[in-house]
């Protein structure tokens, strides 16, 4: 082991010289005045490029002298002012000022700030004990400390004052329950010796009172926001500040709580830093007053060395992607080869096989920009359209089952126009949002239709309101419907403020059950369920609008989303576009941007949104630049290095991740390799699925492979199933391909005597390729071994079609 | 490594369903068929008749006496009155939900549907945190997969394995058999071709998906290829006098293959009952239907109960609600989620009870209101299974039950 640490030492004292790049964190720090302190730390980047913390090789000084102490990174405020701090870091240094105010550092103990932060940090209001929505034991506390108000009446009225006791402050049930001294069912919290318990007992001599207008922290910040651990045990010191409204900021690292989300990459946070376990990334978070900050760490085994590769980035999606993968030292996955890139990219952007003359001529092209020339082709063709139809249904849920509208085909064929013309996405939604009218004319309003209560004739608010702020922001606010959102700074307040906008949609059902017209009512309002008062319109950003007259709510509404918040509006469209090709959004889930749900990428997200709107919010140029990209266009495997065994691989976008073909692709591809055409009933033979309206039940096949039912957000399962195996084996309906006699096999056993170019053929039409030696000889001696055992030729070959459509390769694009 | 640490390795996506067996006696190998009275059973005219309330909302039959004095049922259950004794009745059950296809997933799973995410239902759970038993898929639907009939969240692998109608004449369970034609050595040849070179694949593709695709692949080949699963699929096994027992129908046929599927391991079966939505002609559906139902159900009972596996087979008789008190214009009953009773057997249930009642008019719970989430909490203990457990596949927590509180007049 000795040599080992040996180099480990080493390689700490080069890069202890040889720091460059540093920063001190968190800047900007106002002190409110003598006695308060702000924990610093110093990151820099080392000779292979790659961040870590500096910290522990600075020397510290601050000037004036006398303004204020610091040591090991810690300063204490001493006198008001404003002082310089210098870190000497190795042979750079780096600095920066902070101020110091008047007001001497807390002396009367605040509610808001002081008493939340021991009930944030112990867990008190958590989701799991008095912050659950029905609080514990008739104890009751907001979650998180959102609502300081209602806490202090709780705690200081509620149920007679029992919990506080004025002439005996130590005597408050308030300490006895975390002290132990009676009863909790939480456990023992607090010892008496504690600062916090010393805190409160202050705040209880004090008054008890309700303190909460001085300065409020608007805002927490953790510190470092993104770090890449090398090595389990590798620690890294976190600091977080809050910045109060009055301007200045205090340190509140020991005020927090924190949670890792997979403490199996991280440890927990104890004594104020993480350490690193195993390889990964995970997020941590900082929790105190209802606000929360987080912060990215990823454990890697080794930094990268002179070693690592450079690969060239085609755009800007591998700047950010090359980039992040060499912090983390992870190379990318080599380029695919033609074949795999021409299979790989007819099935994710049209949904289909290439024909194998398609591939022949693609693999023999020899012009250098013949990828970009394909991508350009496939998106101007009608199967493209087709194919992202299927999508769109699925998210703007032309449903199925209750639809009893009966407008499914009208709806089809709105979203396909959509797709095909590429019109500006936000001009469509705005044309969704606002619908009104009769479905069958105006196809748009349909959108609203999974939120009719079909027996009550009625229009649902509380489903139409998540629906759309999930769907057009990625945010999910349904949790607030009951209560305020555990996670995140979304209240109740928030979510009926938005269920306002939607409070005047109102529905006629026209005759029989076919017919939906929809309008805006002039009143009618949603009511908050505890204030019971009519909701205001209030947008998630606090902002209420001014609606000039003969405007519509819903109109202000589709004004806010695709305008006012135009970049969150983009972020998460593109990422829904990016997930349905990496299988993983640069946010993910793709529809869940919060606060602690990071983007693995987030400049890169930006960069894209900011791409999108400058194009005019359509996708083609979206779709066009991911496809360009050397990212999209990497291998899902190398020689030596089998793809599949490392998360960060998938989470980075190392490789081309396979995936399965989803139920349309698939079952139309079943019918391109087998040359075996549909039977839709009424439909034209060769009818794709995709374009199938399927309105009361769609083909077993599909609903197997995952075609839900359009009536709920999630998205569809992927996932494989023992159902989807049988059937694929064993189904009448996959047998009938295989056997009907004009078929594939109709035709190229006719053509030719010579069994191994039919095997060839029928590879490159599934795979794209032709068999390797080893697997042409294998299956020429399967085929040859049917004989053997009495069966023809065509039954041997058959068999073998039976094989292909089994297969993975066929199953999946890779 | 302890249970608790094991089950959670095992809960992961493919690896909860190859739970070794041992692993169930001590839940005491507890199944469940529901008898699924699919569009909603007019409580008026089974269990909970309202002989005294004007004939608008008594509606057209009269009513027998029970095996328990004093407790009386509707004429069309004959068999099931005599077989009170046998199970238990809860006559106070109410839903939230008033539309079908929200209704049946709401309380065959236990939890309100909502806009969000798909919950998933009694069988996809039981499937994720108990495991397969032997080579049979743990969770089945007979005859076809109902919509409410779904994994939701937690993705196809463990949605029900569908069978077909055993009621058909030429009944054949759906994509289990070889195709036609098809020699099981021609089948095995292709099925080694198959894996060969698939090999080549598994070499440079580690995935998770990768294998989840294999693993059940080779579940399925095993299941073609397995005298047990035919055996347990085989329906045509059963002596011609037991299955006239349970009526040659598809309800019938189908709770007898339910029977025979729990006895080989399968850990939820459901039979889909269909057309108790009687907009129409109330009578002269019901008529029809629940005949069929008395049959079936009472049948069910006695031949679990006569091979020794009541006590350990939880039986539910249900529908997704009940139907609405006054007859009408169409002579028919509507939707009714204001209460409506089912019947409840086995797994250590007492018979004879008559749990909760409704009010004069059949219209909600006079008294022991019993919620879905109640029944979802039932379920779930009667299997052993922690159901305040969070699954966070959704990307936040969602308990596999909330607010229910088991029946506690099942577990006495």
């Amino acid at each position: 082991m000795v040599p080992l640490l040996a180099i480990a030492m080493l390689a700490g004292a080069v890069s202890a010289a040889d720091w460059r790049e540093l920063r001190i964190e968190p800047n900007q720090v106002a002190l409110s005045g003598p006695g308060a302190s702000q924990r610093l730390i110093v990151t820099g980047a080392n000779a292979n490029g790659t961040e870590s913390d500096a910290t522990p090789d600075c020397q510290w000084s601050a000037t004036p002298a006398g303004a204020a102490s610091i040591d090991a990174g810690l300063v204490k405020a001493l006198r008001p002012g404003r002082v310089k701090i210098t870190a000497r870091c190795g042979s750079a240094s780096t600095d920066t000022t902070i101020s110091i105010g008047t007001s001497p550092d807390t002396l009367e103990v605040s509610f808001g700030r002081d008493i939340q932060s021991i009930l944030t940090t112990k867990g008190c209001n958590s989701s799991s004990c008095h912050g659950s929505p029905a609080g514990q034991n008739g104890f009751k506390l907001s979650l998180y400390g959102s609502d300081l108000a209602a806490d202090h009446k709780m705690i200081v009225e509620t149920h007679g004052g029992r919990r506080v006791n004025a002439a005996d402050p130590e005597a408050s049930l308030l300490l006895k329950k975390p002290a132990f001294t009676v009863p909790h069912g939480g456990g023992h919290l607090l010892t008496k010796q504690s600062d916090e318990y010393r805190t409160l007992l202050t705040w209880l001599q004090q008054g008890a009172k309700f303190t909460a207008g001085g300065p409020r922290i608007t805002r927490i910040e953790l510190y470092p926001r993104e770090r890449i651990l090398v090595g389990a045990g590798a620690r890294q010191p976190l600091t977080v500040t809050g910045r109060l409204s009055d301007g200045t900021t205090r340190d509140m690292s020991a005020e927090v709580r924190y949670a890792v989300a997979d403490e199996g990459i991280i440890g927990p946070v104890t004594q104020g830093a993480i350490t690193a376990k195993s390889r990964g990334l995970t997020v941590i978070a900082a929790r105190a007053m209802g606000l929360t900050a987080t912060a990215q760490a990823i454990v890697i085994d080794k930094a990268p060395d002179a070693s690592y590769p450079r690969v060239q980035p085609a755009n800007l999606i591998d700047e950010a992607i090359f980039a992040k993968l060499r912090q983390v030292n992870i190379a990318p996955f080599p380029a695919s080869s033609d074949r795999e890139f021409v299979r790989r990219v007819y099935l994710d952007a049209v949904g289909l096989l290439p024909t194998p003359e398609e591939t022949e001529a693609f693999a023999a092209g020899a012009s250098a920009d013949k990828r970009s020339k394909l991508i350009g082709r496939l998106l101007d063709s009608d199967a493209y359209a087709s194919h992202w139809l299927v999508k769109f249904e699925d998210w703007f849920r032309n449903s199925q089952y209750y639809s009893q509208g009966r407008t499914n085909a009208s709806y089809k064929r709105w979203l396909r126009e959509l797709i095909a013309e590429d019109r500006p996405y936000d001009e469509a939604v705005r044309e969704m949002l606002t619908a009104t009218g009769d479905t069958t004319v105006r196809p748009a309003g349909n959108f609203w239709h999974p939120a009719i209560d079909f027996m009550l004739k009625t229009f649902d608010v509380a489903k139409a309101t998540p629906t759309v702020t999930r769907l057009f922001l990625g945010v999910r606010i349904e949790c607030a419907e009951c209560h305020n959102h555990p996670l995140e700074n979304l209240t109740q307040d928030d979510y009926y403020g938005m269920a306002a906008f939607l409070g005047r949609v109102k529905v006629k059902h026209g005759y029989g059950q076919y017919r939906r017209i929809w309008y805006d009512a002039r009143e009618g309002e949603v009511t908050h369920p505890v204030t019971k008062q009519p909701a205001k319109p209030r947008f998630l950003d606090g902002v209420t609008p001014e609606i000039p007259e003969g405007a519509t709510r819903r109109q202000a509404l589709a004004h806010w989303i695709t305008k006012a918040q135009k970049m969150q509006f983009a972020r998460a469209t593109v990422n829904k576009i990016w997930a349905e090709y990496f299988t993983t959004g640069i946010v993910e889930p793709a529809d869940d941007f919060r606060s602690t749900n990071m983007p693995s990428h987030p400049e890169l997200l930006d960069k894209l949104a900011a791409r999108f709107i400058e194009e005019g919010f359509r996708f083609k140029p979206l779709h066009r630049l991911i496809l360009e990209s050397r990212a999209y266009q990497s291998a899902s495997w190398a020689p030596g290095r089998p793809g599949g065994t490392d998360a960060l691989e998938r989470i980075l976008f190392a490789r081309y991740e396979p995936r399965k073909l989803p139920a349309e692709v698939l079952f139309d591809s079943i019918a391109q390799v087998t040359a075996a055409p549909h039977k839709f009933g009424n439909y034209p033979p060769g009818t794709l699925s995709k374009d199938l309206v399927a309105t009361n039940g769609p083909p077993y096949f599909l609903t197997v492979y995952g075609l839900g039912r359009r009536d709920v957000l999630e998205p569809r399962q992927q996932t494989p199933s023992l159902s989807q195996a049988l059937h694929m084996m064993n189904s009448d309906g996959v047998r009938e391909r295989i056997e009907r006699p004009a078929n594939i096999l109709g035709s190229l056993l006719e053509s030719t005597v010579d069994d191994g170019r039919v095997i060839d053929s029928l590879y490159v039409r599934a795979y794209g390729r032709a068999p390797t030696a080893a697997q042409r000889a294998r299956v020429e001696a399967y085929l040859a071994a049917e004989r053997e055992a009495g069966r023809s030729r065509r039954r041997g070959f058959e068999n073998l079609l039976w094989v292909i459509l089994n297969s993975k390769e066929f199953q999946l694009n890779r | 490594m302890n249970r608790r640490a094991f089950l959670r390795t095992g809960g992961s996506i493919f690896g909860g369903l190859t739970l070794p067996r041992v692993l169930r006696a001590d839940r005491g190998q507890i199944n469940c068929i529901i008898f699924f009275q699919s569009g909603g059973a007019c409580q008026h005219d089974s269990f909970d008749p309202k002989p005294d309330a004007p004939s608008q909302i008594r509606g057209g039959f009269s009513t027998i006496p029970t095996a328990v004095p004093g407790v009386h049922f509707s004429e069309l259950l004959p068999r099931s009155a005599k077989a009170l004794g046998r199970y238990s009745v809860i006559r106070s059950v109410y839903s939230k939900e008033a539309i079908h296809e929200k209704a049946k997933q709401y309380i065959y799973s236990g939890a309100r549907p909502n806009n969000a995410f798909k919950h998933p239902v009694y069988g996809s759970v039981i499937a994720k945190e108990l495991g397969a038993i032997g080579g049979l898929p743990p969770f089945v639907v007979i005859p076809s997969k109902d919509i409410a009939a779904d994994a939701g969240f937690l993705g196809s692998a463990y949605d029900p394995f569908v069978t077909g109608d055993p009621g058909a004449k030429t009944f054949k369970v759906q994509d289990l058999a070889l195709p036609i034609g098809i020699k099981m050595d021609e089948a095995q040849s292709r099925a080694e071709l198959l894996k060969t070179l698939d090999d080549d694949l598994r070499q440079v593709e580690k995935s998770r998906l990768v294998e989840g695709m294999d693993y059940f692949q080779q579940k399925a080949l095993d299941l073609v290829t397995s005298p047990a699963a035919k055996k347990a699929f085989d329906i045509e096994a059963e002596p011609a006098a037991l299955r006239d027992s349970y009526g040659r129908n598809g309800a019938g046929q189908g709770a007898l293959l339910a029977r025979r599927l729990v006895e080989s391991g399968v850990r939820m079966v459901t039979v889909f009952h269909g057309g108790y939505d009687t907009h129409v002609k109330n009578d002269e559906g019901n008529k029809k239907l629940f005949p069929v139902f008395d049959q079936a159900f009472t049948a069910l009972l006695e031949d679990l109960e006569q091979r020794g596996l009541l006590d350990t087979t939880l039986v539910l008789a249900m529908g997704e609600f009940g139907r609405t008190p006054k007859i009408n214009h169409s002579a028919g009953r509507d939707h009714w989620p204001g209460v409506f009773s089912i019947a409840a057997a086995g797994a250590g249930i007492r018979g004879g009870q008559v749990i909760g009642s409704s009010d004069a008019n059949g219209s909600e719970p006079k008294d022991r209101p019993v919620s879905v989430e109640d029944i979802g909490a039932t379920v779930y203990k009667k299997f052993g299974i922690d159901y305040h457990k969070e699954y966070r596949t959704t990307g936040r927590p969602v308990r596999i039950n909330s607010d229910g509180h088991p029946i506690r007049e099942l577990f006495t």
